[in-house]
C-alpha cells in the first residue's frame, strides 16, 4: 500500500511538472504581447518595456521559464497581469464557489441519474425506458448554453422562481441560487449516468446470483436494490470521481451563463487576455484536482471491491 | 468558446424581446432631489485594482473616479447643450495660476477638504501620490506625466508643478483620476495592498467589494460638496453578461442599464414607454479602418480614398442601431477642434472604381482584413466585405481576440489592414492627433500610430497646436490638421459610437458623461 501511494506521488508530480510545461509552453507561443493587454492601448512604448521587465517577460524563452520554475519551487504562482493580484488569492477566492456548483451537479447527476437508469432497467423496453431514453438523450445532446439559456428564461425571467444570476448570500439565498446552474451542469451527467447504470444493471440482472435470489423467493424490490443495484455500482464510483476532478476546474459555460463566480469563468477570461499565470495557476489547480480524484477512485475501487489489488 | 456564449447571448435576447412585455414601472413625478437610497447596475467586466496608478481599464477607472477627487474636475453632462461635460472645474483645487510661458502651475486648495477619515487633504499628499505615479515600475500614467520636472509643496495648501515643455492640454491630465492626493502615512499603513484599501477624497467611499461579485460605494460623508451625492449608496454587479444585465434591469433587479445588445437596443427605441428614459451621450471615440501606409496597395493615397468612398457608413449606423454618428476624422462631435464642416466621404462605388482604376488597380485587389471578436465587430466586417467587394476589393477576414489584434496592427509587419479604434484619456485632440499619427508614437512593436504614417508636415502642425497657447489658433490648427488627415485618408474614418443607458423611471437627474460615461454624483431616486 505503501509502495503504491509513494509511487503515485511521483508520478503524479512528473504528471503535474508536465501537463503545466506544456501549458506554460503553449501560452508562450501565442503570438501576444500580455504587457499591451496589460497596460492599456494606450501606453507608450517605453511603460510597456519598463513593466515588461517588472514581469520577467524581457527574458527569451527559456529565461522566463526559469523565472516561472524557479517561482513555483517557492510556492508563488506570481501575480495576475490583470489584476495586480496574486494567483494564489485568486485561486482561492474561486474554489469555493466552483465547489458548491460541483457538489451540487453530482449531487443531481446520482438523485436523478441512479434511478432513471434502474427504471429503465427493470422496464426495458416499455414505455418507462423509452421515456428514460429520450430524456437521456435531450440532455446528452443539447448544449449546455442552450439547456441554460431555456433555464434562465422559463423559470428565472418568465416565472420568477429563480434569480437570473449571481451567488446569492445566506445558506437559502445562495441554494436559491445555485439551483438553475447545478440542473445546467448536471443535465449531460444525469442523462449519462442513467445510461451506465442502465446498462450495467441489465447485465447484472442477467447474473446467476439474481435468479438465485429470486428463486429462494426475495421479492423484487429487495433483489433491484441489494442484488442488483449495489453490485452496478462500481463503474458509477469511476465516473463519480472523475467528474468531480474535471468539475473542479471549472464550469466554462454553465459559470459564463449565471454569472457564477467560479473558476471556469476566471480563466476563460483569463485566456481572451492572455493573462498567462493566471491560465497556469488555475491549469496547475485542475491538474492537481484530477491527479487526486484519480487516486481518490482508485482507493474507492480497492475498498469497494476486495479484487482490486493496489501494487 | 466565444461563440458558445454569443449564441447564448443572442437566443436570450431574443426570446425576451419577444416573449414577455415588461414596461417601465411607472413612478411619481418629482423635481427636487430626495436624499436617501441605492442605484444598482451591473457590468460585464469586473473591477481590476483601486490602484490609481495601475488600473487603466473603464471599469476600475470608474470606481476609482469616483472613489478620488482631482485638482481639477469635469462639468456634470446636460443633454440640452451639445459638447457639454467636457469643461474643466475647479474641484479639490478652487483656483490655478498659469506662468506665462505656460510651465509653471500653481494650484490653491479648497479650504477644509478632507479624506473619509476626516483627515485633512494637504498640497504634500499630491506630490506624494504625482511622485509615485511617475516613479512606480508598474504605473500605466508615467507617460502622461513625462513632461513633469518637479512637484513642489510649499505649504499646505499650494501645489507647484513645474513641465519640461509647454502643453496646452496639460489641465486635462490633471483631472485624470491618478492625479488625486494620496497621503504618504496612508501608502505606509496599507502596503501594497493600495489596489483594495484606498482613502477616499472622492464623492463616494468604498464600502466593500467582493472581487468578482459587486462593488459597494458610499456616499463619502467627508465631500467636500455637502449636497451631493444625493444617494447613499451605490451596488455594482460585476461579471452580469450584458444580456443577463437586461432581463434584470426588466424584472426591476437593477436600477440602470447600459449597453444594450443592438436588437434590444431598436427594440426599446421603437418603444414609446421607454424612451423618456433612454439617455444617449456621444462618446468621446472613434472607429474606422487603419490601414498601413507603408505597405502595398495601401501606399497609394488614391487607394485608400477609394476605400473611404467604398464603405457605407449609413448601412454601418444602421447595423449598430443607429447608436453612432458618421465621422470624418478622429476628433468626436463636440471637440474643440473639430472642423463640423468637413463632411464625411460620400457612399459613391463609381467614384471608388475610378480612384482604383487611376491607381492601376482596376480589377481592385485582394487583401486580409483583420478584426475583434465580439458581435458587433463581426458583423460591420461582413459589412465593409460586401461595400469593398462592390469596387473589385476583395478582403479576407480574419476574426482576432482584443490581446492579439494590438499585437499584430502594432507592428509594422503585422497585417496592413484591419480594424481600429480610439477612445480618449481626456477630451483634448492632442490625445488623438499625437498618438495616432505623429511620427514620435511609431515603434517597432506595440506601436500606437499603427498607420506608420509619417508626415514632417503634419509632425510640425501636430507640434505647434500642442503647445499653441492661444486658444482660438489652436482651434484653427487642429481644423487644419483634420483636413490634412481627411485628404491623406490613413483611415476609413467610419463612426463615433454613442453611449447608450436605459434608467428606471424613479431614476432622476442622471444624464451619462461623455468622459466618466457613468457618474451618479447628481443622480436620485424618487420610491
Amino acid at each position: 500500500m505503501m509502495r503504491f501511494l509513494l509511487g503515485r506521488l511521483v508520478w503524479s508530480i512528473v504528471v503535474i511538472w508536465f501537463v503545466v510545461s506544456a501549458t506554460f509552453v503553449m501560452v508562450s507561443a501565442i503570438p501576444v504581447d500580455p504587457i499591451r493587454t496589460m497596460v492599456g492601448p494606450h501606453a507608450d512604448e517605453k511603460t510597456i518595456v519598463r513593466v515588461r521587465a517588472e514581469y520577467c517577460l524581457d527574458e527569451g524563452f527559456l529565461g522566463q521559464y526559469g523565472c516561472f520554475v524557479g517561482r513555483v519551487m517557492q510556492g508563488d504562482l506570481g501575480t495576475s497581469f490583470r489584476f495586480d493580484r496574486s494567483v494564489s488569492s485568486i485561486i482561492a477566492d474561486r474554489i469555493w464557489p466552483t465547489t458548491q456548483l460541483a457538489l451540487a451537479a453530482i449531487f443531481l447527476q446520482l438523485a436523478i441519474g441512479v434511478p432513471l437508469g434502474v427504471l429503465a432497467a427493470v422496464r426495458r423496453n416499455r414505455a418507462a425506458d423509452y421515456a428514460a431514453n429520450v430524456t437521456a438523450l435531450i440532455g446528452q445532446s443539447a448544449p449546455t448554453f442552450f439547456i441554460g439559456t431555456v433555464l434562465v428564461y422559463v423559470f428565472a425571467f418568465r416565472f420568477g422562481w429563480f434569480p437570473i444570476g449571481g451567488y446569492g448570500a445566506g445558506f437559502w439565498g445562495r441554494l436559491h441560487h445555485l439551483v438553475l446552474p447545478a440542473v445546467t451542469l448536471a443535465a449531460v451527467g444525469v442523462a449519462y449516468y442513467s445510461r451506465v447504470v442502465r446498462s450495467e444493471m441489465i447485465d447484472v440482472l442477467a447474473e446467476d446470483y439474481i435468479r438465485t435470489a429470486r428463486a429462494k423467493g426475495v421479492d423484487e424490490a429487495s433483489v433491484v436494490r441489494r442484488h442488483a443495484l449495489r453490485n452496478a455500482l462500481g463503474p458509477l464510483v469511476t465516473l463519480v470521481g472523475l467528474d468531480l476532478g474535471v468539475l473542479m476546474g471549472g464550469a466554462v459555460v454553465t459559470e459564463s451563463i449565471f454569472a457564477w463566480p467560479g473558476l471556469g469563468r476566471e480563466v476563460l477570461q483569463a485566456i481572451f487576455e492572455v493573462d498567462i499565470p493566471l491560465i497556469i495557476g488555475v491549469t496547475l489547480f485542475t491538474a492537481i484536482a484530477i491527479v487526486i480524484a484519480n487516486l481518490l477512485v482508485d482507493l474507492a475501487q480497492a475498498w469497494i471491491d476486495p479484487r482490486v489489488r493496489l501494487e | 468558446m466565444r461563440w458558445i456564449r454569443k449564441s447564448a447571448g443572442s437566443l436570450l435576447v431574443l426570446i425576451a424581446a419577444c416573449g414577455r412585455d415588461l414596461g417601465p414601472v411607472s413612478a411619481p413625478p418629482s423635481s427636487t432631489p430626495v436624499r436617501g437610497g441605492t442605484i444598482r447596475w451591473a457590468t460585464n467586466q469586473q473591477v481590476r485594482t483601486l490602484d490609481p496608478d495601475i488600473g487603466n481599464d473603464e471599469v476600475s477607472i470608474y470606481v476609482i473616479h469616483s472613489v478620488y477627487d482631482t485638482l481639477v474636475g469635469y462639468e456634470p453632462s446636460d443633454p440640452s447643450r451639445r459638447g457639454s461635460g467636457l469643461k474643466l472645474v475647479p474641484h479639490l483645487a478652487t483656483s490655478w495660476t498659469v506662468s506665462p510661458d505656460h510651465l509653471d502651475y500653481v494650484f490653491t486648495l479648497r479650504d477644509g477638504i478632507a479624506y473619509e477619515d476626516g483627515t485633512r487633504i494637504v498640497a504634500a499628499d499630491f506630490k506624494t501620490s504625482l511622485d509615485r505615479a511617475i516613479n512606480l515600475k508598474r504605473s500605466a500614467f508615467a507617460s502622461y506625466v513625462g513632461d513633469v520636472v518637479s512637484v513642489a509643496a510649499p505649504d499646505d495648501t499650494h501645489v507647484e508643478i513645474k513641465l519640461s515643455k509647454p502643453y496646452a492640454g496639460f489641465l486635462y491630465v490633471m483631472a485624470m483620476p491618478f492625479a488625486t492626493p494620496i497621503p504618504a502615512s496612508h501608502l505606509t499603513a496599507v502596503g501594497d495592498q493600495l489596489r483594495r484599501e484606498p482613502l477616499a477624497s472622492g464623492a463616494w467611499r468604498l464600502a466593500g467589494w467582493d472581487e468578482g461579485q459587486q462593488v459597494v460605494l458610499e456616499r463619502n460623508p467627508h465631500y467636500w460638496d455637502p449636497t451631493r451625492p444625493y444617494l447613499d449608496r451605490q451596488i455594482l454587479l460585476e461579471n452580469i453578461p450584458s444580456d443577463t444585465a437586461y432581463l434584470m434591469f426588466e424584472q426591476g433587479e437593477l436600477d440602470t442599464v447600459d449597453r444594450l445588445p443592438s436588437p434590444v437596443y431598436v427594440w426599446i427605441q421603437e418603444r414609446d414607454d421607454w424612451k423618456p428614459y433612454l439617455h444617449d451621450v456621444g462618446g468621446m471615440n472613434v472607429y474606422g479602418e487603419r490601414m498601413n501606409v507603408r505597405v502595398k496597395p495601401f501606399d497609394d493615397v488614391r487607394v485608400r480614398r477609394a476605400l473611404n468612398y467604398a464603405v457605407n457608413k449609413e448601412h454601418i449606423v444602421k447595423l449598430l442601431g443607429g447608436g453612432a454618428t458618421i465621422s470624418h476624422g478622429l476628433l468626436p462631435p463636440g471637440m474643440v477642434g473639430r472642423d463640423d464642416a468637413l463632411a464625411p466621404y460620400p457612399h459613391d462605388p463609381e467614384k471608388a472604381r475610378a480612384l482604383l482604376r487611376e491607381a492601376g488597380y482596376p480589377d481592385g485587389f485582394e487583401t486580409e482584413y483583420v478584426t475583434t471578436k465580439g458581435d458587433d465587430a463581426e458583423k460591420l466586417a461582413l459589412s465593409v466585405q460586401a461595400d469593398l467587394a462592390e469596387v473589385g476589393v476583395k478582403l479576407k477576414i480574419r476574426i482576432m481576440s482584443f490581446a492579439a489584434y494590438l499585437s499584430e496592427s502594432g507592428s509594422p509587419k503585422g497585417v496592413a489592414f484591419s480594424i481600429d479604434s480610439w477612445l480618449e484619456d481626456y477630451p483634448d485632440a492632442s490625445d488623438f492627433f499625437d498618438v495616432k499619427f505623429a511620427t514620435s508614437s511609431i515603434s517597432d512593436e506595440n506601436s500606437n500610430n499603427d498607420c506608420f504614417y509619417s508626415n514632417p508636415k503634419l509632425d510640425a502642425m501636430i507640434e505647434q497646436a500642442r503647445f499653441e497657447l492661444d486658444d482660438a489658433k489652436r482651434v484653427e490648427e487642429y481644423k487644419a490638421i483634420e483636413r490634412l488627415l481627411y485628404d491623406e485618408a490613413p483611415w476609413i474614418w467610419e463612426y463615433h459610437r454613442h453611449f447608450l443607458e436605459v434608467t428606471q423611471p424613479y431614476v432622476h437627474g442622471y444624464e451619462p458623461h461623455p468622459v466618466w460615461l457613468r457618474d451618479y454624483t447628481d443622480a436620485w431616486i424618487s420610491r
